[in-house]
């Protein structure tokens, strides 16, 4: 007899890997990684994403070479070092006399990580053929001369924890209100309503603008993630409330509802064992579907710079400082594809998964039927 | 039928000014509760001494209480007036105006083009599940609805700084067409999703079997009896997209440079200039609601189940 534990853990994983599953289980794979990554930031990163260095502003993605000038191979990848040529112009050349190997585990600025200390990192550069010591950045590096590549990686924890945790709580709020307006019906459920339509109906990105104007600009990081979530929680609850409500009203018709109500149960536990459990699929999918909608009002915000200020990171304002016009017109535009990709790939996680439970949701139901993609909750009003 | 619809709109605009009235007390309470207004703006900046802070308040009646402000500023706009913008020194609807129609345009544009993108896509693909075409059509649908605008439109502008088109004779065209497309992009992506769903849905109805049976050809069946029934989710996205539309046009107007209400507004909430971003909102929240009362009445007249 198997043990317990991976009896529940086949439980869980076998539905991922039945047929047409594909898409549910590479969104959670996308998710998955990209969380991975926000907890591992700082060791994938080789410098410290705050620490200005004057010596190389807006230096271009360094080239990994294998083979050397000669042509012969190399047992180790490695860099040639660049010199600024032109201060004025930015212009950078590489050294093609001195060559630094890349190197992996090297030691860097020391990070916390799991409540232990340590110093390790992914990658780096070793000492050169002459001793000294050069940097790598493969994204470049910004105005102030901070690697790219580390920013991107630590702003990764800003947007992914901004974005989500604001959802959370936009949902949570969201389903209380859908539940005491679809339960209780009538009157309140009318102004709950009417206050809902009228949340839902404005220009979302206008309104956050708004009422982001109301705040000083310039705020330390954690005030500015507090701000930005208490916004687009209160901007974003609606949604969720009106979805919610609908489902409640529908569920609470079913003779096992019913049935419930007249055992005596109290509303509270109606709601959360008999009819919240059966809502639980459509309010996953629709909170998936929030989510890149605040995670793109955060990078707007910091786009138009009312967001996070420097030094801190985010998507946002890492995708502003990438589109200075004199890189993308010198044709480094992996400097700006990178953090873009990013986003874009973190985005098609999210969709896939989302679209990946509606689908499974609906083959519960009626088997082959073709499903909408897109789950809107009463986008047409039937009066 | 007539009757129905002149009540609906009646609702609507007694129910839309009573939100318009909501909104605008919100918004105002929210910019006066946080402190700091256009002159506080101007003094962070520049050396403007306390005498002249003080002076300027009380020209543009910034220290009055809140009320006081509010009921002018309703009282104003019952007569016509939307206030006078401090940062810009004009009245607010002679700034609006112009901006409006660029904006307007801009989506109008970007509107058409996911419409009639959505309808091809969708009417090809629906027929012809799994081939090609439709797999197309999924992969369309997932890119294009999760590239945020943002990204797109940097991208878009890191791909033109390498084409000199400003001096060629399709320069305006291209100034014209490339914020459209990144405006419209994600909305396209919305409305081909449901059309594809909404079309296959309708060829499983009885009433195509029955147009079928009658011995139509697939093309008069398409347009004849599939597409009307089809557009309903297409209407009613769109009224709720203008929002969205709006929204996206705040930052496709700032990559690009279009001068209009996106553009406009941003530069509002930096300068904290109350009147201004109040005659925004305003705007802004009408075309929505009227944009859902036309979609209603829309949907009403392409189907005469709703009425």
């Amino acid at each position: 007899m198997k043990p317990k534990i991976i009896d529940r853990f086949v439980i869980f994983v076998r539905p991922l890997f039945r047929r047409g599953r594909g898409s549910l289980v590479a969104g959670i794979t996308i998710v998955a990684a990209f969380y991975m990554m926000c907890i591992f930031a700082d060791f994938l990163a080789p410098y410290d994403y705050r620490e200005v260095s004057l010596g190389e502003p807006l230096a271009p993605p360094a080239r990994i070479r294998f083979r050397d000038e000669e042509g012969r191979w190399r047992t180790r990848p490695f860099i040639h070092p660049q010199r600024l040529a032109d201060p004025l112009e930015r212009r950078y050349e590489e050294n093609l006399q001195r060559s630094y190997s890349l190197e992996f585990f090297t030691s860097g600025y020391r990070y916390k990580i799991f409540g232990l200390t340590t110093d390790r990192h992914l990658f780096g550069v070793g000492k050169g053929d002459d001793g000294k010591t050069a940097r790598v950045h493969l994204l470049g590096t910004d105005v102030l001369g901070r690697d790219r590549l580390s920013r991107l990686l630590l702003a990764s924890r800003f947007s992914l924890l901004v974005g989500p945790l604001s959802t959370l709580i936009a949902c949570v709020i969201g389903i209380l209100i859908g539940c005491t307006a679809g339960y209780g019906r009538g009157r309140i459920d009318a102004v709950l309503m009417r206050i809902a339509d009228t949340m839902m109906a404005f220009p979302t990105l206008v309104l956050i603008l708004a009422a982001r104007a109301a705040f000083p600009l310039e705020l330390p990081p954690w005030r500015a993630a507090t701000l930005l979530i208490t916004i687009f929680v209160a901007l974003g609850w609606a949604e969720m409330a009106r979805l919610t409500r609908g489902l409640v009203m529908e569920l609470r018709e079913r003779d096992f509802v019913l049935a419930a109500i007249s055992l005596g149960l109290s509303p509270a536990r109606v709601l959360w064992r008999h009819i919240l459990p059966n809502a639980r699929r459509p309010l996953t999918v629709n909170a998936l579907l929030m989510l890149p909608t605040f995670l793109l009002a955060e990078m707007a915000l910091s786009f138009f710079g009312v967001g996070v200020q420097e030094p801190e990171a985010s998507w946002g304002n890492i995708l502003t400082a990438a589109s200075e016009i004199t890189l993308l017109e010198r044709g480094h535009a992996l400097i700006l594809v990178a953090p873009a990709f990013a986003i874009m790939l973190f985005m098609i996680g999210v969709r896939l998964l989302s679209n990946g439970l509606d689908r499974d949701q609906f083959q519960d139901q009626f088997k082959d039927k073709e499903i909408a993609t897109f789950h809107r909750p009463q986008l047409a009003p039937r009066e | 039928m007539s009757k129905l619809i002149f009540e609906l709109i009646l609702t609507r605009i007694a129910q839309g000014i009573l939100v318009l009235l909501i909104l605008s007390i919100l918004i105002f309470g929210l910019l006066g509760a946080a402190g700091g207004d256009a002159v506080s703006a101007l003094t962070d900046s520049s050396h403007t001494s306390e005498e002249i802070a003080r002076e300027l308040r009380r020209i543009y009646g910034l220290d009055q209480p809140f009320a006081v402000r509010y009921a002018r500023w309703i009282s104003d706009l019952l007569r016509g007036h939307l206030g006078y913008s401090i940062s810009y020194q004009a009245p607010v609807g002679a700034i609006l105006r112009p901006r409006l129609i660029n904006t307007a345009v801009l989506a109008a544009l970007a509107m058409a083009i996911a419409w009639v993108t959505a309808l091809t896509l969708g009417t090809l693909a629906a027929p012809r599940a799994g081939t090609w075409i439709d797999q197309l059509c999924s992969l369309t649908v997932i890119v294009a609805s999760s590239t945020p605008r943002l990204v797109l439109a940097l991208l878009t502008l890191a791909f033109i700084t390498h084409i000199p088109f400003e001096n060629t004779r399709l320069g305006w065209f291209f100034q014209l067409m490339l914020p459209t497309f990144v405006l419209s992009v994600p909305l396209m992506a919305i409305l081909l999703a449901q059309m594809r769903g909404r079309v296959r849905e309708i060829y499983d109805e009885e009433f195509v079997r029955a147009a079928r049976a009658k011995g139509f050809s697939e093309r008069i069946i398409l347009i004849r009896h599939v597409l009307r029934p089809s557009l309903n989710p297409l209407i009613t996205i769109s009224g709720y997209a203008l929002g969205g539309l709006i929204s996206g046009s705040v930052i496709v107007e700032r990559v690009f440079g279009w001068p209009g209400i996106g553009h406009l507004s941003v530069t509002a909430v930096q300068s904290r200039d109350v009147p201004l971003l109040m005659g925004i909102v305003l705007v802004t929240a009408t075309t929505v609601l009227a944009g859902n009362l036309l979609a209603d009445i829309f949907l009403r007249l392409n189907d005469p189940r709703l009425r």
